[in-house]
């Protein structure tokens, strides 16, 4: 089976959270730890932008000329880029192959009426204090958009840098049948042991945040989980397969 | 190393322990000198960053309990030999190093038994409590959250124990790694505990290289990009692996220590030897 990450970066502009710094991830960094990881494709979505056209661009030209290693997912952010989502999605999506949108800042209407339409999913991650609620970023839009796949990143926090938001994204994962939750970035890898004990099969997603973390640690923690074969395809890439093929 | 160094001597007086009987100490610390007597083909791989006991408040995880048979079974898949274990976190740390000594002596030649205390609150009676912790409690080093007073460092010194000490910055080393050179630092999670701030990681490698006595704990370095840098800049020597269990995962520790491909010699003074070094240097003195 191959084995895909669904949360990887290219191109250059900040890290995606605090305290950031300015970065370029290369695709050869990628690539070079992805084989050495054993990993088979990864999801590629931009560094953090403060408009994301140009960044966009750059991971769809790269994914097309890497096809087999390579998936892109658009990056936007719902309030500096209000008006102009859907148009620019539409395009990024239809025309040059991306399939999914990554989310800078809350999703908004706009944001989700045009993900709807395209039937990609979201990955939203609440930054800055925002993790102290994160239901209350996925609540409302998890309910009001049920046909809407949405990726909680981290296990629902970044590096376990406070653990009660992981047990709630495992509980936003069990409550909404439209609640995944990716493996990528965890500190403390019990809470992604619980999330692979208590979530049926098809919630957990496989992701390694590489090349702002080493994928090979990544690769190691899915490893660690000591999954049934069918499991660990599911994690290891059918999940994650599975929400971006509902583009037709 | 000295020969034996990890057969006994670090285990506890069995007078001065609740817990486990005699008896069973007895049974234990054979089986373990047993194990420990056979010939050995590599070093003890140590993990110098554990939590281990219980706690009242049950706010959170490091507030509630650390269970050794959790940490030991992963401490075993990971190929761990020893674990150096503290308490977790409370307001005082006379009992909580009492339970540390007792969980030592539980599972005889499996973990290394530190001290933690608060130099605050517990001002003025540190030097006589941990005199007593290591000479009759078998306790052979010092955790530390909060700065350490002159009390601390002075007694520290006198018993030649190490310091693993997590501060709030990294810059609060400075004055402590100058004030007091022959005492050995280990700053907690290269400098920044699940790379919460990517800067206190860089200002710990620059640390490390202003003061001898200062050694990195690679323990919750979430960012493993730092600890390739540190070990770069700084050569192993310096280095001392931990893993910060059971809240961080040693398997995943000791890999990201496995995947740097050292020479086996270097990664095995990360692993341990350095470590052994330092907790060597323990001066008994009178009980």
């Amino acid at each position: 089976m191959t084995v895909i990450d669904c949360h990887a970066y290219l191109g250059a502009g900040k890290t995606w959270y605090g305290p950031q710094r300015e970065v370029e991830y290369k695709l050869e960094a990628l690539l070079e730890r992805g084989a050495e990881a054993a990993i088979g494709r990864h999801c590629v979505m931009p560094a953090r932008n403060e408009t994301y056209s140009e960044a966009n661009k750059l991971v769809a030209d790269l994914c097309e000329k890497h096809t087999g290693k390579l998936i892109g997912f658009a990056a936007h952010s719902p309030q500096r880029e209000a008006g102009r989502l859907a148009r620019a999605l539409t395009t990024e999506v239809k025309s040059m192959g991306l399939r999914g949108v990554r989310c800078d800042g809350p999703p908004t209407r706009e944001l989700l009426d045009a993900v709807s339409d395209l039937h990609i999913p979201v990955m939203y991650y609440p930054t800055g204090d925002a993790w102290q609620q994160l239901g209350r970023f996925y609540h409302m839009p998890a309910m009001a958009y049920p046909t809407v796949d949405f990726i909680i990143p981290h296990i629902g926090q970044y590096c376990s840098w406070r653990w009660p938001p992981h047990i709630e994204a495992i509980d936003l994962a069990k409550r909404y049948r439209n609640v995944y939750l990716d493996m990528s970035g965890v500190g403390s890898f019990k809470y992604v042991e619980m999330a692979a004990r208590e979530l049926p099969s098809d919630k957990i997603l496989f992701g390694t945040c590489a090349p702002e973390m080493d994928p090979r640690v990544g690769k190691e923690a899915l490893r660690l989980l000591k999954l049934s074969h069918d499991h660990y395809a599911k994690v290891g890439g059918l999940n994650f397969q599975a929400l971006i093929s509902k583009h037709a | 190393m000295k020969p034996g160094f990890l057969t006994g001597a670090l285990d506890p007086p069995m007078s001065a322990l609740a817990g486990p009987s005699r008896r069973d100490f007895l049974i234990g610390a054979a089986t373990g000198a047993a194990a420990l007597a056979q010939p050995v083909s590599r070093p003890p791989v140590i993990d110098c960053h554990t939590h281990a006991g219980t706690a009242s408040d049950l706010t959170a995880p490091w507030t509630t309990i650390a269970d050794p048979k959790e940490i030991l079974r992963r401490n075993k898949e990971a190929g761990i030999d020893k674990a150096c274990i503290f308490p977790i976190s409370h307001e005082t740390f006379e009992e909580p190093n009492r339970e540390i000594a007792s969980i030592v002596a539980r599972y005889p030649g499996r973990f290394i038994g530190f001290a933690k205390h608060d130099p605050a609150n517990e001002a003025g009676r540190i030097r006589p409590m941990l005199l007593r912790e290591c000479r009759e409690l078998g306790l052979r080093g010092l955790k530390l959250h909060v700065r350490p007073t002159p009390e601390v460092l002075d007694t520290v010194a006198e018993l030649g124990i190490p310091i693993i000490w997590h501060p709030r910055r990294v810059a609060m080393f400075d004055e402590v790694a100058k004030a007091y050179p022959a005492v050995d630092l280990i700053l907690a999670h290269l400098g920044s505990d699940l790379s919460a701030d990517w800067r206190e990681h860089l200002a710990a490698i620059e640390m490390a290289r202003r003061h001898p006595n200062i050694y990195l704990d690679t323990g919750a370095a979430v960012l493993s990009r730092y600890l390739e840098q540190a070990v770069n800049e700084l050569g192993p020597e310096r280095i001392v692996f931990g893993s910060d269990e059971p809240e961080v995962d040693c398997r995943l520790e000791i890999f990201k220590i496995r995947m740097l491909k050292l020479p086996k010699q270097q990664e095995q003074m990360i692993l341990g030897g350095n470590l052994a070094r330092l907790l060597a240097k323990y001066r008994a003195g009178a009980a």
